[in-house]
């Protein structure tokens, strides 16, 4: 299977350790980590959106991500082709 | 998440809280090593009623508390201080993750305005085990501890099991808070099979030609054996298992073709080669089951049951996945037509075929008849506990079990050094069951210590110990795969076992000739207490049929062949 991107939307508790151990499971699984931001909306918990590489399935790793306590949601959007990163939207990885 | 029920406001140490909530979620039994910053909490136990284990390596008392965990379903619980305590639980916790083991470890950890300061004995262990475990807390506050140990024993005994830490840092633990009791949380509701893919399931069963079904260890997890035999009983299909599905069916029972995978039956493999629809049931394609993936069953559809929709479609695609409680799901499938008598003849010609000989010539005793014998002379309710290599196979393969609970075995994780900890976790947990260590030279060293364990707390654990003088698994695959060039896996600077057995006060025997396999057998089933038999062997016996890594799991090697072998064992 050739390298796609997905695109991730995932709610979690703000409990210790959430971002990491979701992160932490993504890059553990296979996926690369391209590009991450973290909100604090009103209400319980945080959200983040993550795009990932892989070859794997990203409907894999949104049923990993979602037995995961923190995890309340996680949202898939469509695989894509692997792009370059947009103006404006700073890599995790400089060297990606 | 806090479902707790809130009652009375009660002054309490952390410690007392920490036990107390221990109590109520029903801990009768610590497995465990103090230091530290763990003092408070070992403080608290003294007169609480808990009973603790003081384990002899931290390794050890996280391998006690998941054998215990397997045995009776509930978490087993293992306790160390932080920094190195904390560390030497890891292998242990691992291989609670790995095999799907109900766990609660707690650490102690530096205070909290310590943390982060490179301080006596401080490691992020909420760091180092996030991989390992199933979820895991920093414990901020006193008053989160009722709340934090019920969930910690809800999520690690509930759904897929697994190891669950609770980091305490010593001035929550020292300190004092105002808080409240709690009853333990309620249970989630238990996830209902779909009707339509129970449907397609059913309808698959009754078109298939050949099918089989792979049991896992996920069958026994979920307390569903007799819904898995009362289904097999209903449709007459063939069984085959993993290693850690061994007992689900009675290794006697004319259906079962034996354990699949590297170092499978020859009939199991050839069985799942051929079969045109694969029903898989609480197992997860692990790649010693497997063999090379795209070649393994290539011809069947696959229905996979599990209680993880993470497993759905992970290694091999589904086309019906039946996700939620084993149980109802194996009540509910209801196909038409029993297995085919064509189809299970072939089965049952291949079993004939490939069936384990004892009749090859042996240089000195030869393992799997002493195995065979054990088995044949054990009494009901025997549990063994292996270490990792040889000797685990050749239990597997020779050994006969009527309940998965019968054989307790490191699966995912491999681990050198569970058996004789996991021995004194499953003693512990069913006391009226004997008990059974079969180990091996390699593994025995790995956590020898815990024989001051079984000495301290007069535990009747019996040690079958395997000594080929070599850690023989790594040193057949260099016969077979690196062209004999041995490289550090000779062992013969081993020490006098049954001399070390003696001086930790457990009563020792060693045997090196066949014919005194059946006296020695006699007398470790029968002495009183805790007993060891060392058994010397060939240090060149390898373990058959073996699958080579990257082949399918038809292309079996035996010691007559190379890599087309028969798969006739020795």
């Amino acid at each position: 299977m050739r390298n796609m991107d997905h695109t991730l939307h995932i709610q979690l508790s703000n409990c210790e350790g959430a971002i990491i151990r979701a992160l932490g499971l993504m890059e553990r699984r296979g996926y690369t980590l391209k590009t991450c931001s973290v909100g604090e909306p009103e209400g319980v918990g945080r959200e983040m959106e993550v795009t990932v590489t892989s070859s794997r399935s990203g409907d894999l790793l949104k049923r990993q991500l979602e037995r995961l306590h923190d995890v309340f949601s996680v949202e898939l959007k469509p695989a894509e082709p692997i792009k370059p990163h947009s103006p404006g939207i700073r890599p995790i990885n400089s060297r990606a | 998440m806090n479902p707790s029920t809130h009652m009375v406001p009660v002054l309490r140490s952390g410690s007392q809280i920490l036990i107390e909530a221990l109590q109520n979620n029903g801990v009768k039994q610590i497995f465990g090593y103090p230091g530290g910053t763990i003092m408070p909490v070992y403080d608290a136990l003294v007169g609480s009623g808990l009973k603790h284990y003081l384990c002899r390596h931290e390794q050890g008392a996280a391998l006690a508390a998941d054998a215990y965990g397997r045995v009776t379903r509930k978490a087993g619980v293992c306790m160390a201080t932080s920094g190195p305590g904390a560390t030497n639980l890891v292998t242990g916790i691992a291989n609670a993750f790995m095999d799907s083991v109900p766990m609660v470890v707690i650490t102690g950890q530096v205070p909290t305005a310590l943390q982060g300061t490179d301080a006596f004995q401080e490691v992020d262990i909420f760091g180092i085990t996030m991989p390992v475990v199933k979820h895991s807390y920093i414990v901020r506050n006193v008053s989160d501890i009722p709340r934090i140990v019920n969930e910690a024993f809800q999520l690690a005994e509930n759904g897929r099991p697994g190891p669950v830490l609770i980091d305490l840092p010593k001035d929550i633990s020292a300190g004092m808070g105002e808080t409240i009791e709690t009853l333990p949380a309620p249970l989630p509701e238990a996830s209902k099979p779909d009707p339509v893919a129970m449907q397609q399931a059913s309808d698959m069963l009754s078109r298939a030609r050949r099918p089989l079904v792979i049991a896992g260890g996920g069958i026994a997890i979920s307390d569903s054996v007799g819904a898995f035999r009362a289904f097999i009983e209903r449709t007459g299909l063939p069984v085959t298992t993993t290693l850690k599905g061994l007992g689900i069916m009675p290794t006697d029972h004319p259906g079962y073709v034996g354990m699949l995978g590297m170092h499978g039956n020859g009939a199991a493999n050839h069985v799942v080669q051929n079969c045109d629809l694969l029903m898989v049931v609480g197992a997860r394609f692990d790649d010693r089951a497997t063999g090379h993936l795209s070649q393994f069953a290539q011809s069947a559809r696959i229905i996979h049951l599990d209680i993880d929709p993470a497993e759905i479609s992970k290694l091999r695609k589904a086309d019906v996945a039946i996700v939620g409680e084993l149980k109802p799901a194996l009540e509910g499938l209801q196909p038409e037509n029993k297995a085919n008598a064509t189809w299970l003849g072939q089965c049952a010609g291949w079993k004939k075929e490939f069936a384990w000989r004892y009749d090859a010539p042996a240089k000195g005793i030869y393992a799997p008849r002493l195995l065979r014998d054990l088995s044949r002379a054990k009494p009901e309710g025997l549990t063994i506990t292996c270490d990792v290599g040889q000797h685990q196979m050749w239990v597997a393969q020779h050994c006969s079990f009527n309940d998965p609970l019968e054989h307790l075995s490191s699966g995912g994780l491999g681990t050198m050094g569970y058996g004789l900890p996991a021995a004194i976790g499953a003693k512990i947990a069913k006391p009226e069951d004997m008990v059974i260590c079969v180990s091996g030279d390699g593994s025995f060293m790995m956590n020898v210590q815990e024989l001051a364990t079984i000495n301290r707390y007069g535990i009747d654990v019996k040690i079958l110990l395997f000594d080929n003088s070599a850690l023989g698994l790594v040193r057949q695959w260099q016969e077979i795969f690196f062209e004999g060039n041995y490289s550090e896996v000779h062992l013969d600077d081993n020490p006098d076992f049954a001399g070390v057995a003696r001086a930790f006060g457990v009563k020792a025997r060693s045997i090196s000739e066949p014919e005194e396999v059946s006296q020695a057998l006699d007398w470790l089933l029968h002495t009183e207490g805790a007993a060891m038999l060392h058994v010397a062997i060939d240090s060149m016996e390898n373990v058959w049929p073996l699958v080579p890594p990257g082949k399918p799991n038809h292309k079996m090697m035996s010691a007559k062949t190379a890599d087309q072998g028969t798969g006739n064992g020795k």
